[in-house]
């Protein structure tokens, strides 16, 4: 299949370049650095109500995941930034392109291997920040399945975003837009909780605006939902973590952030389609 | 463009129909009104001075710039269906690719592409590498390639997947010697075997050496266009060395045809008809000038070419 060539190139290319490699490095020291901390703050000897202890446990795994989205977020928009931009520039699509391959099919195949290392990555971190935690602490989180679920499905929206980019920009300019996005929807996001906690409807509004443009941020809050400890959620009166949602995420959000990918890979084929090459 | 939608793709028809391309760029305009048609098996030259609209036409033909006005069909199919690349190989005028691949990497990628399936692929990579003199060379990655192995693996990468129209786009201007041959080989045998070939070059000595049929392009227009016989024998040249050129002679010759250039006293005439070179010598001597050669000249296609492109509007 045709699309399933292109997906292979990509994660062929991801590997010649070295980038699994330097990743995996890199992403194992982080794992190791929250191993440490998790092995170095005895959790249960510390708390004998066990809530200081969920409390503890759950600030390191929310912050741990929290460092993965930003980790994610980062890798998505440097993976996507050039996908098609970096071929249209240096030549390589001519060759491609004048096969009998739609710019559809070459667009889903390029988002489909991105889409696999980035899910990939998420899997690999989250799992075993969520498998550490419970292996050192006991912690269990709300839902692990829907946590990772929703941390790629945050990942896959910005990579969705970045390609649908790459077929209008320039590479470095793509990327600087679709970055400055991640941080805009993360200030949204802040934005949102102080308009929550003062009560103005106005800074609600302006954080869901933000949000349906770029839902990174929503999508992290709902994950970030999903991995605090029962315990600590049933203590309502505990202060929530900041950066973190202590309510569960509304369906019209989870169900954005599904539509999200699948809409800007629609746009990027409208745009792509129409390009001279 | 609704209309031509819905003309079904025929068994007869020619490999390449254009009629009446236009293609505006932001402020250039790179085709004004291209019209030219290829017959299923014919060598084919497209020849034009850079920045002719060669490029362009070649792109809007795979699908990859699209047309402002006017039609263009492959084999029957509309350019901007995928149906219309089913059968097509072509080699970009610059030929690049993923450095780190292997030429069999990227023969087989381009083999799935083509939608070849792993039996096929097995045979047709050996043959292809076989045929552009890469045996041995295809497990190397193309980092290492020179620019003509570069270019030669971009050949067999058009060769794959067995097509039926080969578009090439400047295919030898990489290339030493020894790599032009290796291309004018396989376009011969592509002949051989009934392929269709589409060569834009400015390379003219290239092109007359394989062309059947060649169009002479400039500036996004078709100028000429014929089989390559009638084009050189179209305007023959007769040369003629006397003793002496004065205004006279010259007056006298020009009853013959468009005095093209004097050098000494060795003067070019553009002949409706090669017969008349004995009346040409007849006229000479009865004006009392002595006759030291008179030969027919044949154009080469440079002749031509220079004369079409140069003379004119410009």
């Amino acid at each position: 299949m045709k699309v399933l060539a292109v997906a292979r190139l990509t994660l062929a290319e991801a590997a010649k370049r070295r980038l699994l490699l330097t990743g995996g490095l890199v992403s194992l020291a982080f794992v190791g650095l929250f191993l440490a901390a998790f092995w170095f703050i005895d959790t249960r000897a510390t708390t004998p109500e066990g809530v200081m202890s969920a409390l503890a446990s759950t600030f390191l795994t929310i912050f741990g995941l929290y460092t993965i989205y930003f980790l994610t977020g980062v890798l998505s928009v440097f993976l996507a930034a050039g996908a098609v931009s970096g071929d249209v520039d240096n030549g390589i699509l001519h060759a491609i392109l004048a096969r009998p391959l739609s710019r559809a099919q070459y667009l889903f195949g390029r988002w489909a291997g991105l889409a696999a290392l980035v899910t990939g990555y998420v899997a690999v971190m989250g799992g075993s920040l969520l498998v550490a935690a419970w292996l050192f602490a006991d912690y269990v989180a709300l839902d692990p399945w829907a946590t990772m679920g929703l941390l790629a499905l945050q990942a896959l929206c910005l990579l969705s975003l970045a390609l649908l980019g790459s077929t209008l920009l320039p590479t470095v300019a793509n990327g600087v837009a679709v970055l400055a996005l991640f941080g805009l929807a993360w200030l949204g996001g802040i934005i949102g909780g102080v308009g929550r906690s003062v009560g103005n409807e106005t800074l609600a509004t302006i954080a869901t605006v933000v949000g349906v443009a770029v839902p990174s941020d929503a999508l992290w809050r709902a994950a970030s939902y999903f991995a605090q400890s029962p315990l600590l959620l049933v203590a309502g009166e505990i202060p929530g973590i900041p950066f973190a949602s202590t309510v569960p995420p509304s369906a019209a959000v989870v169900t954005w952030g599904l539509a999200y990918p699948l809409v800007a890979l629609g746009f990027a084929v409208l745009a792509f389609s129409r390009r001279d090459l | 463009m609704a209309g031509m939608e819905q003309a079904p793709a025929t068994e007869g028809a020619p490999a390449i129909a254009v009629a009446g391309l236009r293609k505006v760029y932001r402020r250039t305009t790179a085709l004004h009104d291209l019209s030219l048609t290829v017959g299923r098996g014919e060598v084919f030259g497209f020849l034009g001075p850079n920045g002719a609209g060669k490029t362009t036409a070649m792109k809007i033909l795979l699908g990859l710039a699209h047309p402002s006005a006017g039609e263009a069909r492959i084999f029957g199919h509309p350019v901007q269906r995928r149906a219309a690349r089913q059968e097509v190989g072509y080699l970009p005028e610059h030929f690049r690719f993923h450095d780190w691949l292997t030429g069999e990497a990227l023969l087989d990628l381009h083999g799935r592409l083509a939608g070849l399936d792993a039996d096929e692929r097995r045979a047709r990579i050996p043959e292809a590498l076989e045929r552009v003199g890469l045996t041995g060379r295809g497990g190397e990655r193309l980092r290492g390639y020179s620019k003509g192995m570069t270019q030669r693996l971009g050949l067999a990468q058009a060769l794959i997947g067995r097509p039926r129209l080969v578009l090439l786009d400047e295919p030898t201007s990489a290339l030493d010697p020894g790599g032009r041959r290796t291309v004018r080989e396989v376009i011969r045998d592509l002949r051989t075997q009934g392929t269709t070939v589409f060569l834009n070059s400015h390379l003219l000595s290239e092109v007359e050496m394989v062309c059947d049929r060649v169009a002479v392009v400039d500036r996004g227009r078709v100028v000429r266009a014929g089989p390559l016989d009638e084009l050189l024998a179209g305007s023959p040249e007769v040369r003629v060395t006397l003793d002496r050129v004065d205004e006279a002679v010259m007056a006298e010759l020009a009853r013959f045809g468009q005095v093209d250039g004097v050098d000494a006293t060795t003067v070019t005439v553009a002949v409706d008809d090669a017969g008349r070179a004995p009346d040409i010598a007849q006229a000479i001597v009865q004006a009392g000038y002595r006759l030291h050669a008179l030969v027919p000249v044949r154009r080469s296609l440079e002749d031509v070419f220079v004369g079409l492109v140069q003379g004119g509007d410009r």
